[in-house]
């Protein structure tokens, strides 16, 4: 083999292997990507049953229900709209009433978001960054909830003024 | 003074590890080279015949590029002119003398604190006393809290007071942690709902309405529950819902309730009957009047605050009163103007000017 | 004063760092052998005075000291010590002050044991190891100094996040840190090459233990990171194809394809132009996982938008030095003289495809990691790129590598016998088929990829031993001679063995652990027994007890395993009161590479309990192999010829003392 060849070789090969990656990121893009919603945009745009998506918003206080073996059903809600949720397991540790949850999974036919999955990684100061985006934007949240106040803020003309 | 000896030290000893190379006569070539490399490579190859492990003629194939490379490397030798170049030797050495110092002083200057010394725990234990803040009377307290936490009356204590200082997250916590241990009431319900609007930025969120929901389930008249569930109302765009509920309230409050102005303000704020910041004889007035008066009569008492802010304007609360005023009164130009004035006025001074951009962020102008 | 002279001789390091990043390039310049030697004693005392800031930092961590900002907001007196310590880099002041702090320390070393490097590479080395650092040590002092202070020092500090007081958690961070900024230095080596417009056989030689140490510790801060995941997030997975964890996956790619080019380079002096380049990659994309990690873009966008001078400083910081390196990368690289020729089936062509396959799994990485964001800054939309997406694009890269890792050193350098290496590697591929063949029958109906994926392995680990019985002529030659042919063997030679080997083992661990995982989830109340892959976990009782800050409920199981007793696990949930968090404390027992994981659920008002039971065969191997692999990387860097002209011990200690 000349230089050339050689060299063609080895660039033809790498193209090859280029071109397989190339589609198999495609074709994992198509099927694998999920996409956020919140209840509100559920509402909205209609999405069918069975096709996964995230679901981000706060738990409805006193939405919380325990069923038998480790059933749990609560609402997710962001102001506007609430989703009922059904999942099947354990909560994550920081998962409570009134706080933010990102849950995976799909509508059913009754319109019920079945969940396979609710994200437990965050901790008491972080807010799921998808679900304090949407709150943002529908105006539910003026400061960035992950803002620790700091210690010498000045109290708020509404505090304090009771009793 | 020991602190600028030690930094003396430390300059004269980054000065010397740049000068000290200066000084040094050169040894040309005191660095390795490519030939070593290659001359090693070689040896590694005998060995390799040696045990084995390669076949002779591989070797030999090896052998030949290695010392092609050799070769090619004793040809090109590296630093082929080593000279010494004084006048760049006396840059650096002016650079190392000079620039240092005032890099690294001119840095530390603008960011360093020289006058504040150490402030160990152990050594300040002693020391605090009857001088205490309350900052560290807090941080005492929740020491205590920390090891003890079922003392319910102690959370009862501290919860109200990390409220005051804005510190609303750990108020949050407070709250909840004194409604385990000292069981539900309307009062606490409804000061965990304060604290947690407090925490949103003066916002009722959706969590802090629950609360107070909560608080008007175990006693309806609580009074800062039904103020603040109007509040919510009213961030909701439900003007008329917010006046009805703080209507009630008024109605059914005891005339010396020392909130009154308070939630007549805000029903002002949402077009209901009553006027800011006013006394009751001339609310009394006023209600009597027709609304070209009324407006008459609140514009006059705007100007004059208008009027004592530019004699005196270090007044941060005025300030917020003013450009509340000219919203309420729809005229968002003088508002805007008010907020310049405010900027000037308050401008020397750092504290008053983040006071006063606070209270504009919660009037819903960015500070 | 402590924290006083801290941030001064920070600003003293800075300034150091600023000659060292000019000087000893006018020196190479204008050929003055003086000047180049300024390099030297400038990175060692730039090294003195980063460890002094640190140490500094520590010790006010360790005392209390609330009259510094970042120590009131990150620490807190009652914290026990070690987490007053690890706090130091739990925090992003701290942790960026690390992060400069190591990097001096690998310039340090160059400085000291750099003695083999001709002067001019050497001194052009160390002054690009100097831009960086001057960039970093600016970006802390304006953007994130950890060193400020407070007028009146509050007297209690402010974190004592139950969560974070971990020791995984401690641990691994500076282990990262010691990979991803060890990376550095073969950038300043290949920037340097680029300068100076030479690069030959040699500079692989001297680049490598450097890109060796680097790896070594990546290989073991990422196992670290994924066992700490595992254990304490209660979950029992071990990779979430998170945004940070691609974030130290990305340069462990593109660093384990450097290594393999950096051989060749060594070898045949070949693939010259590609080294510099990945080198270049590599560090790239260390800094992108700074970037990543520390500029708030990943948690949130906005967060991003509305404090945005570190994210700036830091994205500016990433543009100059990843557009600046490649943009001098694509003008000079091109006046670099090709290299030696070999064939496509030859050592050095089964290096490219390894290379090849890395760089493309690299590739599918980045673009799952960054394609969410990218898409969120320019439209809006939210997506996430789970796991589903890297298993459908990573594994079928994976598996062809994985098939041509054994080839590979077979394969004669130049122009390879592909015939008479598959002949040599039979006894391999047998030994696969038998292990396919027997785990299909054994798991008979089940999975039908699963034997496969482990008959690879086991084709990766016997063809990591055939290498080496080929070149010692076991069961060919004597037994004596073997040995006495093992011990002539170069080490680096038996450390690719035991890597290539550790990649093996690992890969047994992953599809265990994915495919025969048995999961048990329940609401047990004492007295009930849940049957676990042959287990007996009964629920015996559940005790409250109280701990120094918590509150913890421990859950007592007796595990029997046909009828008889192994053990007692107690897993157990605390909660922080005055924090309102609770943690999880899952239990493990250890069966040979097997575990039994418990993790505990809330618990209902019946007096049940939730409860997650795992048994995960063989899911040590999952860390066992990356240790393997760092093992392998520690045996090659102590390959006698990588301590070519080593320093003399005096002269080293000569330079060492012209910093102090």
């Amino acid at each position: 083999m000349t230089r050339k060849q050689r060299r063609l070789t080895m660039i033809g090969g790498s193209l090859a292997v280029l071109a397989v990656a190339a589609a198999l990121v495609l074709n994992a893009m198509r099927d694998s990507i999920v996409f956020f919603s919140t209840p509100s945009m559920v509402a909205e745009k209609h999405i069918s049953a069975g096709k996964r998506f995230r679901l981000g918003g706060l738990v409805q206080p006193g939405s919380l229900q325990r069923g038998d073996n480790l059933a749990v059903s609560f609402s997710v809600a962001d102001g506007s709209a609430t989703l009922p949720v059904s999942y099947k397991g354990i909560l994550p540790d920081l998962f409570r009433e009134g706080q933010g949850v990102v849950a995976e999974g799909a509508l059913d036919a009754s319109g019920t978001f079945r969940a396979d999955t609710v994200l437990a990684k965050h901790d008491e100061t972080y807010m799921p960054k998808d679900v304090a985006d949407a709150l943002k934007k529908q105006g539910h949240w003026k400061d960035d909830y992950g803002k620790k106040p700091s210690a010498s803020a000045a109290p708020q003309p509404t505090q304090g003024a009771m009793r | 003074m020991t602190l600028w000896f030690v930094f003396a030290l430390m300059t004269v000893a980054a000065i010397f590890a740049v000068l000290w190379p200066l000084s040094r006569r050169a040894r040309p070539q005191s660095g390795g080279s490519e030939a070593a490399v290659y001359k090693d490579q070689l040896a590694e190859i005998d060995r390799d015949v040696a045990a084995d492990l390669i076949a002779p003629s591989e070797a030999d194939a090896a052998r030949v590029e290695i010392s092609r490379r050799l070769l090619a490397a004793v040809d090109d030798q590296r630093d082929p002119t080593v000279q010494s170049n004084v006048r760049l030797r006396r840059l650096a050495a002016v650079s190392a003398l000079i620039g240092l110092p005032v890099v690294a002083v001119a840095f530390y200057l603008s960011l360093g604190s020289p006058q504040l010394g150490d402030f160990p725990l152990a050594g300040r234990a002693r020391v605090a006393d009857a001088t205490q803040s309350l900052g560290s009377l807090v941080a005492q307290v929740e020491a205590h809290l920390e090891q003890n936490p079922t003392d319910g009356r102690g959370w009862n204590v501290l919860a109200p007071v990390l409220a005051r200082l804005g510190r609303f997250d750990e108020a949050v916590r407070a709250y909840r942690n004194s409604i385990t241990y000292n069981g539900d009431s309307a009062e606490r319900r409804s000061d965990l709902g304060e604290a947690l609007a407090g925490a949103a930025g003066g916002v009722v969120t959706s969590e802090a309405k629950a609360e107070f929901e909560r608080a008007i389930a175990l006693s309806a008249d609580d009074p800062k529950a039904n103020y603040f569930l109007g509040l919510a109302a009213e961030q909701d765009g439900r003007n008329a819902d917010a006046a009805s509920i703080w209507r009630g309230l008024l109605a059914k409050a005891p005339a010396d309730a020392p909130w009154r102005p308070l939630v007549q303000a805000a029903l002002v704020r949402v077009g209901g009957p009553a006027v800011p910041a006013l006394p009751d004889s001339a609310m009394a007035a006023a209600k009597d009047m027709n609304d070209t008066d009324r407006g008459a009569m609140i514009r006059g008492m705007v100007d004059r605050l208008a009027t004592r802010l530019k004699q005196n304007g270090n007044d941060v609360e005025g300030w917020l009163r003013l450009v509340r005023a000219y919203m309420v009164m729809g005229d968002r130009d003088k508002a805007a103007s008010a907020v310049t004035d405010a900027r000037q006025a308050v401008a020397n001074n750092a504290e008053r000017l983040r006071q006063l951009n606070e209270g504009l962020k919660n009037l819903g102008l960015d500070g | 004063m402590i924290a006083e002279a801290g941030h001064y001789a920070l600003v003293l390091a800075l300034a150091l760092a600023l000659i060292q990043s000019t000087v000893p390039i006018a020196g190479a310049r204008w050929g003055d052998v003086a000047l180049m030697n300024v390099a030297r004693s400038t990175a060692l005392a730039q090294l003195l005075f980063a460890a002094i800031s640190f140490t500094a930092l520590v010790s006010l961590h360790v005392t209390s000291d609330f009259s510094v900002v970042n120590v009131y907001e990150n620490s807190h007196s009652l914290k026990p010590l070690i987490y007053k310590i690890t706090g130091v880099w739990g925090n992003h002041e701290g942790s960026m002050l690390l992060w400069v702090s190591i990097l001096a320390l690998f310039g340090g070393l160059v400085a000291a044991f750099g003695n083999n490097l001709p002067l001019s590479l050497r001194a052009h080395v160390l002054a690009v190891q100097a831009w960086i650092a001057s960039a970093f040590y600016l970006f802390i002092l304006i953007t994130s100094n950890p060193f400020l202070r407070i007028a009146n020092p509050p007297i209690e500090g402010r974190d004592l996040n139950p969560v974070l007081q971990d020791i995984g958690l401690a641990v691994h961070p500076p282990m990262l840190y010691l990979g991803y900024v060890g990376f550095s230095i073969s950038f300043s080596f290949a920037v340097a090459a680029l300068l100076e417009g030479r690069i030959d056989a040699a500079w692989a030689r001297w680049v490598r233990p450097w890109t060796l140490v680097a790896w070594i510790f990546l290989t073991l801060g990422i196992a670290m990171g994924s066992y700490w995941a595992y254990y304490e997030l209660g979950w029992g997975g071990w990779w979430f194809w998170d945004p940070v964890e691609n974030a130290s996956l990305m340069p462990w790619l593109a660093g384990t394809a450097l290594l393999h080019s950096a051989v060749v380079m060594e070898k045949r002096n070949a693939l010259k132009v590609w080294t510099i380049l990945l080198s270049i990659l590599t560090f790239s994309l260390s800094l992108l996982g700074t970037f990543l990690v520390r500029s708030g873009v990943l948690t949130s966008v906005h967060a991003f938008a509305t404090d945005p001078t570190r994210g700036v400083f830091i994205l500016l910081i990433l543009c100059i030095f990843i557009g600046g390196s490649l943009s001098l990368y694509a003008w000079r690289a091109s006046a670099l003289k090709q290299g030696g020729l070999f064939a496509p089936i030859s050592r050095e062509g089964a290096l490219v495809l390894n290379n090849l396959f890395l760089t493309t799994a690299c590739a599918t990485v980045f673009i799952g990691t960054l394609y969410p964001l990218a898409l969120e800054v320019l439209t809006g939309d939210k997506i996430s790129v789970g796991a589903p997406f890297f298993n459908l694009t990573f594994a079928p890269l994976f598996v062809p590598l994985m098939v041509a890792v054994p080839f590979g050193p077979l394969l004669a350098w130049k122009r390879g016998d592909l015939l008479g290496a598959a002949q040599r590697l039979t006894a391999a591929g047998v030994m696969a088929l038998i292990a396919i063949a027997l785990l299909w029958a054994w798991t008979y109906g089940g999975s039908t990829l699963a034997p496969l994926a482990i008959g690879l392995a086991v084709f990766v680990i016997a063809g990591a031993f055939t290498d080496l019985a080929e070149r010692t002529g076991l069961f060919r030659v004597p037994l004596g001679t073997a040995l006495r042919r093992a011990r002539g063997l170069p080490r680096a030679t038996w450390g690719s063995a035991f890597a290539h080997a550790g990649v093996g083992i690992a890969l047994i661990g992953i599809v265990c652990e994915t495919t025969w995982n048995s999961e048990h989830i329940s609401t047990m109340r004492p007295g009930d027994v849940a049957k676990v892959a042959g287990y007996e976990l009964k629920l015996d009782d559940m005790v409250q007890r109280k701990g120094p800050n918590f509150r913890e409920m421990i859950a007592r199981f007796t595990v029997d395993l046909d009828g008889q007793k192994l053990s007692v696990m107690t897993p157990s949930k605390r909660n922080f009161t005055t924090r309102e968090s609770s943690t999880t404390e899952a239990a493990l027992l250890t069966r040979g590479a097997s575990q039994l994981y418990i993790s505990l659920g809330d618990a209902t008002a019946d007096g049940a309990i939730a409860v997650r039971i795992y048994h995960k065969p063989l899911v040590l191997l999952i860390w066992w192999g990356p240790v393997l692999m760092a093992f392998g990387g520690m045996l090659s860097l102590s390959d006698r010829r990588l301590r070519v002209g080593a320093p003399k011990p005096a002269r080293a200690l000569r330079g060492l003392q012209a910093a102090e």
